[in-house]
């Protein structure tokens, strides 16, 4: 029985297709209506042997039909589609601004992996967008069956202009030039246009692979355009050549070895190696495992946030009792490790994602609401904030009563750990701080969390330098 | 293996190499306007860039039929990365 049937904010753009959300109470189904020609091609790519294989190996997300007996169904055809399929779910939508570099990457290969296998069958893609990748843990999946249509000879790739705004040219700005890729993204969400990214590569730069054939040259001949078009002149038609196969699925091929070759040098961070450089000695290290363990896997968890995970050692302890793990670090390098150690990772329900939680994803795109805000997302059973909050109070100023206040919006248990002031690490980051923030202390902390949370348990770590929490939130 | 990889990056980094040239021989990079439709020049583009492309995709499929000739067993390219069909 249909409950709630809502239209995804973010599936608008396409015509032909929408996407649906139903949630009832104990479960939710994701839907796609589709238009008359839609549907037909949709009939037509259920059986070719590229998509079913693709869809057998996990790489295309798993879709059915569905009859006209279904009630949900019904409600999206009532909606004007003439046709309904359903997906399987992606536990927790993540996009493209909070994916490392490799991330990024094998959703690209995945992508033009797809591509290459329907162009030999006789289908194209309309778009090349990082939008149409979900990952479901650390696995990429390609959602946008909609994406879809015959090709037509003759006819290029029209996607290729959106595949190196949207993905190449941040993938080229991490590799040659070691810029935060995840910045740009955030805030061109569209994509970088050529003219945007030529500025980024200057000198020596633009000889790097790959620069001067996907982005000097489109910016050149867009910006000719631009000049002979400009103001009261009419908008001339481009002559289209037609491309032989060849010239199609070599450009595909050639950006599918681009990719693959872009270099990732992983930098030593304060994070990248935490689980060899963190300030614990054994015994404190075990002591703090058991007591996220015994809170952790009490009993099943739904969605736990590790959030200041580092390179996922406690997000890796929860997984066994959680249907999702989400484990989010501002340190890049530190999640491109955890998402390099995916092979260790068993069950696919790890998702990392680089966010710098002291400006977590906001609400974004069309209306403000095309893309959801990280916590509006889904609602977290557990969130983990181990030895974070003095780098929320002394690295971003955010002070401790508002921290909680944030945790206590998520309604949910809470596993927290308070490092005191005479914590070495402490007091490495107040070393050369003007401000030495009287007000952080235990005392303090104890009396904050008490103002909103119940103390279920708690104990001190590291001679008492620093101490573990496990909360519930207060009615 | 090792042969058929050389022989693909040195052809590869000619072609780079004449792409960047006529780049570079390109200056400036005008403003954007609102009525013109820039991205329409994609087709320009896909057209040089798939011109260059078709020489080496050329090349590697019959690459790969000759060296097929000249060796037992299926005649399969190399794995390029971990979605490769």
């Amino acid at each position: 029985m249909t409950e709630r049937l809502t239209a995804v904010a973010g599936s608008f753009r396409d015509p032909a297709n929408r996407v649906y959300r139903v949630d009832s109470h104990n479960s939710t189904r994701i839907l796609r209506g589709l238009s008359a020609v839609a549907s037909e091609e949709f009939k037509r790519l259920s059986v070719e042997t590229f998509f079913k294989r693709a869809q057998e190996r996990g790489w295309i997300v798993r879709t059915k039909a569905l009859g006209s007996d279904d009630a949900d169904a019904k409600a999206v055809l009532a909606d004007g589609w003439t046709m309904v399929l359903e997906h399987e779910e992606v536990p927790f939508v993540s996009y493209p601004y909070e994916w490392s570099f490799s991330m990024l990457r094998d959703a690209a290969l995945l992508t033009l992996s797809l591509l290459e296998s329907a162009m030999k069958a006789g289908w194209t893609m309309k778009d090349g967008t990082p939008f149409n990748v979900q990952f479901i843990g650390a696995r990429p999946v390609f959602i946008d069956i909609g994406s879809f249509e015959p090709r037509i000879d003759g006819v290029s790739w029209v996607g290729y202009r959106q595949f190196c705004s949207m993905f190449l040219t941040p993938l080229m700005a991490r590799a040659h030039l070691g810029l935060d890729h995840l910045a740009l993204m955030r805030a061109h969400l569209d994509g970088i246009s050529p003219s945007e990214a030529a500025k980024l590569f200057r000198g020596t730069s633009r000889l790097k692979r790959g620069v001067a054939s996907h982005v000097l040259l489109p910016a050149r001949i867009e910006s000719r355009i631009l000049s002979q078009e400009r103001d009261r002149k009419a908008a001339q038609i481009r002559k289209v050549r037609p491309q032989s196969d060849a010239m199609v699925l070599g450009l595909v091929q050639s950006l599918r070895r681009l990719v693959n070759r872009l270099p990732a040098p992983i930098d030593h961070t304060d994070w990248s190696h935490y689980d060899r450089t963190h300030s614990y000695e054994e015994s404190d290290l075990a002591e703090k495992k058991a007591f996220v363990s015994k809170h952790a896997s009490k009993h099943a968890r739904g969605h736990v946030w590790d959030i200041g995970c580092n390179t996922g050692t406690f997000s890796m302890l929860c997984a066994n009792n959680a249907n999702q793990v989400i484990a989010i670090d501002g340190d890049h390098n530190a999640i491109e490790q955890l998402y390099l150690r995916r092979t260790e990772i068993k069950g696919d329900n790890i998702l990392p994602l680089v966010m710098n939680l002291a400006n977590p994803s906001p609400n974004q795109g069309w209306a403000g609401n095309e893309r959801a805000a990280f916590d509006k997302r889904v609602k977290p059973d557990l969130v983990m904030a181990l030895a974070l909050i003095h780098h929320m109070r002394m690295s971003a100023n955010v002070p401790n009563i508002r921290f909680l206040e944030w945790l206590r919006s998520l309604d949910c248990d809470v596993i927290i750990e308070f490092v005191n002031r005479h914590d070495e690490m402490v007091v490495k980051l107040l070393t050369n701080k003007k401000e030495q923030y009287e007000d952080y202390s235990l005392e303090q902390f104890r009396e904050e969390v008490n103002s909103l949370f119940e103390i279920v348990d708690s104990r001190p770590l590291k001679g008492g330098d620093r101490e573990i929490f496990m909360l519930r939130p207060k009615g | 293996m090792r042969r058929s990889n050389n022989v693909e990056f040195t052809k590869n980094r000619v072609v780079n190499v004449a792409v960047v040239t006529v780049c570079l021989s390109f200056a400036g990079i005008g403003p954007a306007h609102a009525y013109v439709d820039p991205g329409s020049g994609s087709v320009i583009v896909t057209t040089i860039l798939g011109l260059v492309a078709a020489i080496g995709y050329t090349f590697r499929k019959y690459f790969y039929k000759l060296r097929g000739a000249f060796r037992s067993g299926p005649n399969k390219a190399q794995k390029r990365d971990r979605f490769d069909d």
